[in-house]
């Protein structure tokens, strides 16, 4: 059974290119979009995917907003969210950890890096 | 070729009758100059069977008859001439596959080759001979090969060509002249096997190719589908193969499109992905990414290295351009020409208009008209107050002027990132002034940092 993967991301341009990477990833996932937190949250909890891949500046809700949401919900306080920022500071790594994203991952993004990621944590 | 000997023997059995009224009182002079014009005649009449030309072939072989009835080789000429008309009618196409090209006479399917049955010419009545009173001295024969006509030649048989045949005016009492009428009969023979083997070869070719063709693009389109997302899984590879087998494709060719679809799936992802090399962490990193998804060797890399970086290098994003110009004729050109170099290109109509505009876009190349009929402003003008603009005054900075301004333009001192070009613009001379201010710039910037 394919896994599933929520991507909350709201740039096109990014969206586009993780779906690049997963459609060559070989791996037997199905990619689900939100363009905000708000729209993540609705689709996680509506149906809970294996993994989130997190967008942290949004517009309507962005991710430091979404991720204590998710966190707090019986139905996903359990799915593994990984971080996916292009804000690199050690203070915003610690801050997404301490939320419970478990990885912080930092943009510009390499392939092999983000699906060895993913794969980490889908395996799991 | 029974009826062919039947016609041999009637010809033989015939006896040669003379009749009074065409007897002829011929001098040893007369006979022998009327043996000369029949060798002519023949000698004409092989010629325009070469030609194809057989009516006249046939008017000159009768000539040389009247002439010289005793002429061993009238016979086998018109024998000869029978034949090709019969292969002609043959071959001709038929009146409504007239439009058709000539292979669409072919067999439709690449059958065996038809060669247990080669042509067999059919036997016309031999004209009449003219009765002449046989000439004094030596009698020459109606040629004895008539008599024994040549066997068909077998499929597998290889034939070597027979030596060409006497001269059609040699000597008549050489000894080998049925042996030489026979070597005609089956030159004449082979060379309908040849020309009918070739037909059916050639349609044969055209068949394979065009089934080729098509199992080909069916192969093509199915790996396209497979490889579109990098190297199939072991299963959908070996459907492919299985594909390929029910396609009757040979390995190679299963093999060489297999590679040549990979390579083209790779090369169009790398152009997808270069696309978005700003959300990359590493270009280089990327494409080897890709190179083992796409199972691309390093060999095969390297052998297509130059397409793949042609690639690359067109789609390639060399910065933000401002052009100011009101002349939209000369501007939109140049401006699509820019964008096909890659460059990002922003267009403004005047120097006012480009104010607005360059602190959003912070360009990495201004190019500017030197004079504006709709603006107060000039390029030169401009040039000054983006000089005192401290974001902006390392930008390269390209003019456009007239020849006439030039002058005055080299004695205003212009900064290193500042250049001209003069009107009308060469592409050429722009990328190469361009290129040099770009590299200027990007030695200030490093110096900067």
């Amino acid at each position: 059974m394919s896994k599933v993967i929520l991507l909350v991301e709201d740039d096109e341009d990014n969206r586009d290119l993780v779906s690049f990477v997963m459609q060559r990833s070989r791996l037997d996932v199905d990619l689900v979009i939100a363009e905000n937190g708000q729209e993540a949250v609705d689709k996680a909890l509506a149906s809970p995917p294996h993994l989130i891949l997190m967008d942290m500046q949004m517009p309507v809700m962005d991710g430091w907003h979404a991720v204590p949401i998710l966190k707090a919900d019986d139905r996903t306080k359990h799915i593994p969210i990984i971080a996916f920022t292009a804000q690199a500071k050690p203070e915003d790594k610690a801050r997404s950890r301490e939320m419970g994203c478990v990885e912080h991952y930092t943009k510009p993004m390499d392939p092999e890096e983000l699906l060895a990621l993913i794969q980490k944590y889908l395996n799991q | 070729m029974v009826a062919t000997a039947k016609t041999y023997a009637t010809q033989v059995s015939q006896p040669v009758q003379s009749t009074g009224a065409q007897k002829v009182q011929e001098t040893p002079a007369v006979k022998q100059q009327n043996k000369e014009s029949a060798k002519q005649s023949l000698l004409a009449a092989d010629r325009f069977v070469k030609e194809g030309n057989f009516e006249q072939a046939k008017i000159e072989v009768e000539k040389a008859q009247k002439l010289d009835s005793s002429n061993p080789y009238i016979q086998a000429f018109l024998d000869r001439i029978a034949y090709f008309e019969t292969l002609q009618k043959k071959n001709a196409p038929p009146p409504v596959a007239a439009s058709e090209p000539p292979k669409a006479v072919a067999p439709a399917a690449p059958a065996k080759p038809p060669v247990t049955a080669p042509p067999t010419p059919h036997p016309q009545p031999a004209p009449p001979r003219p009765v002449v009173q046989p000439p004094p001295g030596p009698a020459v024969p109606t040629p004895p090969a008539a008599a024994t006509p040549p066997k068909p030649a077998a499929p597998q048989q290889k034939f070597t060509p027979p030596p060409p045949p006497p001269h059609p005016g040699a000597a008549p009492a050489a000894p080998d002249t049925s042996v030489n009428s026979r070597l005609e009969e089956m030159r004449a023979q082979i060379e309908l096997l040849t020309k009918a083997l070739h037909q059916e070869k050639l349609a044969r070719e055209e068949i394979k190719d065009r089934q080729l063709q098509s199992a080909v693009s069916q192969f093509r389109a199915a790996l396209e589908k497979a490889w579109v997302n990098g190297a199939p899984r072991e299963e959908d590879s070996q459907q492919l193969h299985q594909l390929a087998l029910s396609l009757a494709l040979p390995e190679e060719v299963e093999v060489s499109v297999q590679r040549e679809v990979k390579i083209d799936m790779y090369s169009r992802a790398v152009k997808e992905v270069v696309a978005k090399r700003k959300l990359l962490k590493s270009s280089s990193s990327t494409l080897e990414w890709l190179r083992k998804v796409y199972q691309i060797s390093v060999a095969e890399y390297l052998e297509n290295e130059s397409k793949f970086l042609l690639d690359l290098v067109a789609d390639q994003y060399k910065g933000t351009l401002l052009l100011i110009s009101e002349d939209a004729t000369g501007r939109d050109p140049l401006s699509s020409k820019l964008k096909m170099s890659g460059y990002a290109t922003i267009i403004a109509a005047t120097p006012e208009v480009a104010l607005e505009k360059i602190e959003k876009i912070n360009p990495n190349v201004i190019l500017c008209e030197a004079k504006f009929k709709q603006s107060v402003l000039s390029g030169v003008k401009f040039l000054h107050v983006l000089r005192a603009n401290s974001k902006l005054n390392a930008t390269p900075f390209i003019l456009f002027c007239d020849p006439s301004e030039i002058q005055d333009l080299q004695s205003s001192e212009l900064r290193p990132n500042e250049g001209y070009v003069k009107k009308p613009v060469d592409f050429d001379e722009l990328s190469a002034v361009m290129n040099e201010k770009l590299v200027r710039f990007r030695e200030y910037i490093s110096k900067l940092i």
